[in-house]
């Protein structure tokens, strides 16, 4: 097949304006999968995705389509998600492509992940293909829209493609304007082979399988190729195409998207982002590749029983051969003992790891408040990232605490900005700018810490705007704050679990809303215990748990020994749950309970 | 030294004996002992059982020598006149009574009559337990008790001038008890010339009419238990265990067996013994236990014998209840010097006002005493 009969695009969106609906509808009209077979959200795969109604994974397909001009066509789609956690997700899909079909609902119109999304397109030098969807709603306004997305995106609207994912109406004119606008791939099937590697997948029998686009060259199952960031050679098993399912063929040549395998064993080897070549002839040069995503968000994961600890790595090796933006490495709580320090890229991520590994993977698992990553430049000069309060060192030797920002985006309609504002302005937030994107709705920008977004910002933006907001951020990297790490004390010794970094302002309303949940949570004991919260040295809210005055004073005579003996064995049985810090034992529930107040504190 | 683990042969010292008498004039609301209300004849089955019971432990520990004995309940005096002459014979014929035996006979205020003091001295008890519980009228109408402060009073008087040692039960921690009430309690104790004072918190047991409908939320027990540790040493009782203060000299040393993991022999329905490191409990309930020995069988129910760690918890838990401690030489020479340091080193986890430990003993402190509960669930 001829390079110009090929056709590589995505679908970008916001979050629920119908893209998967939109993919389903594509493949029953090319015949990848027949009417019969068809279960909504077919590219969906992973049970969560259709629970939630979002996309996590991309997953890419090959459709075949014959064309009003009579010419055959093959068409790979390249699933993205839509949530902003998983933006680089969605760059990886783009850059495996030459076009981007951007669906807008068209009573909603264009909402933040819109906007970030089709910059990424537009940055990546795609066509891009504007479709209003969801028209058969009474409350569309196609024209609206299309006047919003001109004036806000600033791309020509005038013949987007007016859809119904829903009842299938525009979707042949749809799969006309992608054969007619995309461009085709270019590439030279003689040249030495050169394809990136957008995604990867583990399986059990055949190892990692690596989703693949050809750039140039052709992919031959049978011979030796070799990944280039290591240099290692592999021998090719099996090369094939998604119909969606892997279907083996016997080579790809440029332009075609598809998968390989070639008993590869762990992730490390084959890198999302690396270019394959052949050995014997290898590319003079990789490919672009991608950006490794730094995680930001950061929270620790313990099996809830400790024997699971090895259960619990296994899953996460496995995880992140299907996410590779996860991160994880071992760490030990006083509280929780064994576990793992995982990052991620953002809460949504955190939450959909946690839901996966107990899901797919049957671990339990308690997960630790998240927070971000800081960066500590210390007297001397050098810079250390701390990814957890107890990475930070002490106090003295701290010149300067730097935390992650991000550029905030938020569009609502104009009676919700005057709250929108209070709420940014709490969390720290720098205004920015706003403006109206039309009489009705604005666009608001602020600079804020990551740390205060990831603490509760969505839950509260949505409540204190009837849910009408959308969000966007983009990282833009550290600033100098005015930050303190606060530490718990126990009877005068510092409980590492209960350790965090806060605002220096707001130092001591938490320190004081974390002391008093402890206080409730941790039962009375021998002895009086103080809880303080101190910065460094300097105590800054103490309160005391009273020594235990309650107990049963029982008499103990002949008949009663062996009865008395078992109340006491009892009693000790539920002391075990709990964890000897110093003297003080802390029950489990504590540490848990913890992890709430961290969040709500603030309400 | 090789010691015989086997219960059934003749103890090598004097030997403790308890007697349980399953009968009350009427069941307390907060009381898990056995005991009922005797129906026509059952007190007769009971003493003609006790007698069969008896034989059955002669046949295998013959005829041993009491250093203590102590007749319980329930309540003693329920038990009359005639059937204590009975009752004293069945007992003289099983067992020899060492010439100082301590012999403590139970009694309750409205059933306690002067022919039972008479028969007792005569026969040889020396002290008398009475189940006083209150000095509040109130308190013990709340209670269920039979009897009123004044008639507690005098059964008090009644057996000091019959020349007994006099104990009396009290119980703190009541739905309603205030601190004055407690207080004045104690006093009244202290001014009726009693020797030796038993005190306890009111738990809801399990199997109790008050466990089931509990009353109110029970008072807190902390502090009419501090009370009484600073109060009744200051009038010459000394707390000698958690629960018991005596004057010098008229310490229970039936009970001081106990803690001391002394042998001792329990009959009655219901009743616990501990031989040879053997600890048993009896049938409970008067016809079960009857339907038994009536077939030639023991009245025996069920049995344990601990090992290792928990024998040595339990041996330190029990020690731990009296004020003198743990002897440390006898515990390391019966258990190792090990597990002597063992205790150590868990008592050390709490702070230094909860115990005491010197070169000869471990004991727990007046203030350790108080949340006794808590240390001991450390050490088992």
């Amino acid at each position: 097949m001829i390079l110009d009969k090929f056709r590589n695009f995505s679908i970008i969106a916001h979050v629920n304006h119908g893209k998967s609906t939109l993919a389903d509808r594509l493949l029953e009209e090319t015949g990848t999968i027949e009417g019969r077979n068809m279960k909504a959200q077919l590219l969906d795969m992973l049970d969560l995705e259709r629970e939630r109604g979002i996309t996590i994974k991309l997953v890419p397909v090959r459709m075949n389509y014959k064309a009003n001009n009579g010419q055959e066509y093959v068409l790979n789609l390249i699933d993205t998600p839509g949530h902003v956690d998983f933006t680089y997700e969605v760059s990886r899909s783009l850059a495996a492509c030459e076009g981007a079909v951007l669906v807008v609902d068209a009573a909603q119109g264009v909402e933040a992940q819109t906007v970030a999304n089709s910059y990424l397109a537009i940055d990546l030098n795609l066509e891009i293909i504007p479709i209003l969807n969801k028209i058969d709603l009474p409350s569309a306004q196609p024209d609206r829209v299309k006047k919003e997305i001109e004036d806000i995106i600033g791309i020509n609207a005038a013949d987007a493609v007016n859809v119904s994912a829903k009842t299938g109406e525009g979707i042949s004119d749809l799969l006309e304007r992608i054969v007619r606008d995309v461009p085709p791939p270019n590439g030279d099937p003689d040249a030495p082979l050169q394809a990136l590697i957008f995604d990867s997948v583990y399986d059990n029998y055949k190892g990692v399988i690596c989703y693949v686009r050809v750039v140039n060259g052709t992919l031959r199952a049978g011979k030796n190729i070799r990944f280039m960031s290591t240099g290692r050679d592999y021998e090719l098993d099996e090369v094939g195409i998604f119909r969606p399912d892997m279907v083996k063929i016997s080579e790809l040549g440029p332009g075609e998207v598809g998968y390989l395998a070639a008993s590869v064993k762990t992730i490390d080897e084959a890198r999302v982002g690396d270019t394959v070549t052949e050995s014997r002839r290898p590319a003079a040069s990789p490919l672009p590749g991608y950006k490794k995503v730094k995680p930001v968000v950061f929270c620790g994961f313990y099996p809830v029983e400790r024997e699971e600890i090895n259960q619990l790595r296994e899953a996460l090796e496995k995880l992140q051969i299907n996410d590779s933006a996860l991160s994880f490495e071992p760490e030990n709580s006083a509280a929780l003992g064994f576990g793992f320090r995982c990052g991620f890229l953002g809460l949504l991520h955190m939450e959909i790891a946690k839901e996966r590994l107990s899901r797919e993977f049957g671990v339990d698992l308690v997960a630790t408040a998240p927070n971000v990553v800081y960066q500590i430049v210390l007297i001397n000069q050098s810079v250390i990232e701390a990814h957890k309060p107890s990475d930070f060192p002490d106090q003295v030797k701290i010149e300067e605490i730097r935390e992650p920002y991000i550029k905030l985006t938020i569009f609502i309609p104009e009676q919700f900005v005057g709250a929108a504002m209070q709420l940014c302005q709490e969390k720290r937030g720098t205004y920015v700018g706003m403006d109206y994107i039309t009489p009705e709705r604005v666009r608001l920008t602020y600079d804020m810490p990551l740390a205060e977004f990831i603490l509760d910002f969505h839950d509260r933006l949505k409540s204190c705007t009837k849910g009408y907001a959308s969000l966007d951020y983009d990282h833009i990297g550290f600033r100098t704050a005015d930050l303190v790490k606060v530490d718990l004390l126990l009877h005068d010794e510092p409980v590492d679990a209960f350790s965090f970094i806060c605002h220096t302002d707001q130092a001591y309303h938490r320190g004081h809303a974390v002391v008093g949940k402890l206080k409730e949570l941790i039962p009375r004991q021998l002895f009086e215990i103080p809880v303080q919260a101190a910065i460094g040295k300097k105590v800054i809210v103490r309160m005391n748990i009273k020594a235990v005055r309650k107990d049963v004073l029982a008499k103990c005579y002949g008949g009663d020994i062996t009865r008395k003996r078992k109340l006491l064995e009892k009693q000790k049985e539920g002391k075990k749950r709990m964890k000897q810090v110093g003297r003080v034992s802390i029950p489990q529930e504590a540490f848990l309970a913890f992890m709430d107040v961290t969040k709500s504190e603030d309400k | 030294m090789t010691q015989s683990m086997n219960p059934f042969e003749p103890p090598a010292g004097g030997l403790s004996l308890y007697i349980h008498v399953p009968f009350c004039e009427r069941k307390c609301p907060y009381c898990a002992f056995e005991s009922k209300v005797p129906s026509v004849g059952e007190r007769d089955l009971w003493l003609e059982m006790l007698s069969k019971e008896l034989e059955w432990w002669e046949k295998r520990i013959g005829k041993p020598s009491l250093s203590t004995c102590y007749i319980g309940g329930g309540t003693p005096t329920v038990i009359t006149g005639p059937q204590w002459v009975r009752l004293a014979e069945i007992i003289d014929s099983h067992f020899m009574f060492e010439s100082d035996a301590e012999v403590t006979v139970e009694a309750n205020p409205n059933s306690l009559k002067a022919d039972h003091l008479l028969f007792w001295r005569d026969w040889r008890v020396s002290r008398v337990s009475i189940g006083v519980q209150s000095f509040d009228d109130a308190e013990l109408i709340q209670l269920g008790r039979l009897h009123s402060a004044a008639q507690a009073y005098e059964a008090i008087s009644a057996s000091l001038a019959s020349g007994f040692s006099v104990n009396s039960d009290l119980m703190f921690g009541l739905p309603g008890q205030t601190f004055r009430n407690w207080s004045r309690t104690l006093s009244q104790a202290v001014k009726s010339g009693i020797d030796h004072i038993s005190l306890y918190q009111l738990t809801l047991e399990p199997g109790t009419l008050w466990e089931s409908m509990p009353e109110q939320d029970l008072s807190d027990g902390y502090l009419p238990y501090r009370w009484a540790q600073w109060y009744m040493p200051r009038k010459g009782y000394n707390q000698y265990e958690i629960a018991n203060f005596a004057k010098e000299g008229h310490e229970s040393r039936h009970n001081i067996n106990y803690w001391e993991e002394g042998e001792y022999l329990g009959v009655g329905p219901g009743a616990s013994g501990f031989l040879k490191g053997w600890r048993y409990k009896n049938i409970s309930g008067i016809t079960e236990y009857s339907r038994s020995l009536d077939r030639g069988g023991s009245a025996i129910a069920s049995g344990e014998r601990l090992f290792g760690e928990k024998r040595v918890s339990e041996a330190a838990v029990l020690a731990l209840r009296m004020s003198k401690g743990i002897d440390r030489e006898d515990f390391s020479n019966k258990y190792g010097a090990l597990e002597e340091k063992k205790i150590i080193e868990k008592l050390s986890r709490f702070p230094e006002d909860l115990y005491d430990i010197s070169e000869k003993r471990i004991s727990l402190s007046s203030k350790g005493m108080r949340v006794a509960n808590r240390i001991w669930s450390e050490l088992v």
